[in-house]
């Protein structure tokens, strides 16, 4: 195996403590992943990123870094891309998925705030994220309050910039915006040295939009009756996409695209057939939160799509092919500003997109999942359920933290769930 | 007990396994990329994990390819705990 501990080492990491997150992956992954039966070939390029979680790309980092260039590190799809890949810079999303951190985030935290806040700052305290030590600067956005104060706290431990998004989507609130996009082509140019011009944006729209539709293409294949991929093996893969080398990941996803089709044509299923279609619509589940995902899938159910940010609201929608910056920059608004947060109010477009979804993949119920204390995604169930009961379709409430405490609870909820769509369908 | 046996091929670095994954696959010898399980090392990377009745197969692979290094071969029981 290669050895790693020298980077580590370099990045300034708990070399001891990382050791104990470590030594838990390969049976958590194992029973999750590896576990299931009939996986297309092609997630073994997926297993081997998992493997290398915090190897092999991490020393990919480390190489760019040694030849001057820059890391951006993210929590959030609203931060653009597009203009970090335009100067020549890499983009990366941090840890924030396992309850490994939670400890270390409640140092400094209030208890009562989400699992995933508490976590992304306990893995930058705990010095056992390569991701966080690699990343020249942080950026955040203010989506919520807990993360906008977090800012300030993990501000103390290393360079932070805030992207301040708007919480409404009119004329003026677009504005706002492209001024916020245009403060941080700013930003990214001084960091990097390197100027974004028209060229490099245009090849950067380019690539980015590339990774959202392959992205797209292999969504496509869950809205089969034959159902070619497990939802935990996908929301894998979306997970995988915000950290991974965008080329390689690209290619990769096209060969695995072509393996799900050619199942599709042979009629090779994963799932029982008549198996309860699940749309999960909710917060967002970074690396190792497969918890959700896990449990449908073994009471009963099929994941056939995502409804969060961890899903279709981060590679649904192209930034529009556009001729000079500034248009180029107003196209990455656009984009960015179509995502349906809960973080905006109002948020009509969310409920419209639930039913539209519910519709394209087929599925039979939604289950709406939140995180603990994400209060815009709690609250917008009210309104979420009145549209869904309207319409007839099938939804529960979960919310979760990463503990492993609720699972028995979760799973007699989603059995009794399942039960009933299929009772009914 | 009585869990299913693996066999886990164990190398010094990625490029070793990717190379041996480019001939098992081209071989269309059935084998799944792995995190190294933690009873065979401590070091975090990949493994190659087939069905013990391959072994004397890769084995042979491994005599006639002697640039892909590996660090051992080992059949053992897949451990699950059972998190869920």
């Amino acid at each position: 195996m290669a050895d790693y501990r020298k980077l580590w080492e370099s990045l300034g990491m708990d070399l001891e403590k990382h050791d104990q997150l470590c030594a838990v992956l390969p049976e958590f992954y194992g029973d999750i992943y590896l576990s299931q039966e009939n996986r297309p070939a092609g997630m073994n390029y997926y297993n081997f990123v998992v493997s290398e979680i915090h190897g092999l790309r991490v020393q990919e980092l480390a190489e760019h870094r040694k030849k001057g260039g820059k890391v951006f590190g993210s929590f959030c799809i609203f931060v653009p891309d597009e203009l970090i890949v335009a100067a020549d810079a890499i983009g990366v999303g941090l840890c924030g998925g396992s309850d490994f951190w939670i400890p270390d985030g409640e140092k400094v935290l209030p208890r009562n705030i989400c699992p995933l806040i508490k976590a992304s700052v306990g893995a930058k305290l705990s010095g056992t994220c390569p991701y966080f030590q690699s990343a020249d600067i942080l950026v955040g956005e203010t989506t919520c309050d807990g993360k906008k104060k977090a800012w300030e706290i993990l501000g103390e431990y290393t360079p932070v910039h805030v992207m301040d998004l708007p919480q409404m989507k009119r004329e003026k609130d677009k504005v706002h915006w492209i001024d916020e996009l245009k403060i941080f082509k700013d930003l990214v140019e001084k960091m990097t040295g390197n100027e974004i011009t028209e060229e490099k944006l245009k090849e950067a729209i380019k690539l980015i939009n590339e990774k959202r539709r392959v992205l797209q293409r292999l969504y496509n294949t869950r809205k089969n009756k034959t159902l070619p991929i497990s939802g935990k093996d996908a929301l894998l893969i979306t997970q995988i996409a915000f950290y991974d080398d965008p080329k390689r990941f690209i290619e990769k996803t096209s060969e695995l695209c072509e393996e799900l089709e050619d199942r599709i044509e042979k009629g090779v299923s994963v799932f029982e057939p008549d198996t309860p279609r699940i749309l999960v619509t909710g917060t967002p589940m970074a690396i190792p939160n497969w918890k959700l995902h896990h449990i449908i899938e073994t009471s009963g159910g099929a994941v056939v799509c995502e409804e969060t940010c961890t899903g279709i609201r981060y590679f649904e929608n192209l930034v529009k092919e556009a001729e000079n910056i500034d248009e180029q920059i107003k196209a990455i608004a656009d984009r960015y500003l179509s995502i349906n947060c809960a973080c905006f109010t109002p948020n009509e477009g969310r409920i419209e997109d639930i039913i539209r979804l519910y519709k394209e993949y087929k599925a039979d119920g939604v289950v709406y999942y939140s995180l603990p204390f994400c209060h815009t995604y709690a609250v917008e169930y009210k309104k979420v359920k009145e549209a869904l009961d309207k319409e007839g379709i099938p939804v529960i409430m979960i919310e979760s933290d990463y503990s492993l405490q609720d699972v028995g609870q979760i799973k007699t909820r989603l059995e009794a769930f399942f039960e009933m769509i299929k009772i009914s369908k | 007990m009585g869990g299913q046996l693996n066999c886990y091929i164990l190398f010094p670095s990625h490029t070793d396994g990717l190379a041996l994954e480019k001939i098992l696959k081209s071989e269309k010898i059935k084998y799944t990329i792995v995190p190294t399980p933690r009873e065979l090392s401590k070091s975090c990377g990949i493994t190659i994990m087939i069905n013990p009745d391959y072994e004397e197969m890769v084995r042979k692979i491994l005599n006639i390819n002697p640039e892909i290094k590996v660090n051992g071969i080992y059949t053992i029981e897949r451990k699950r705990r059972g998190w869920f």
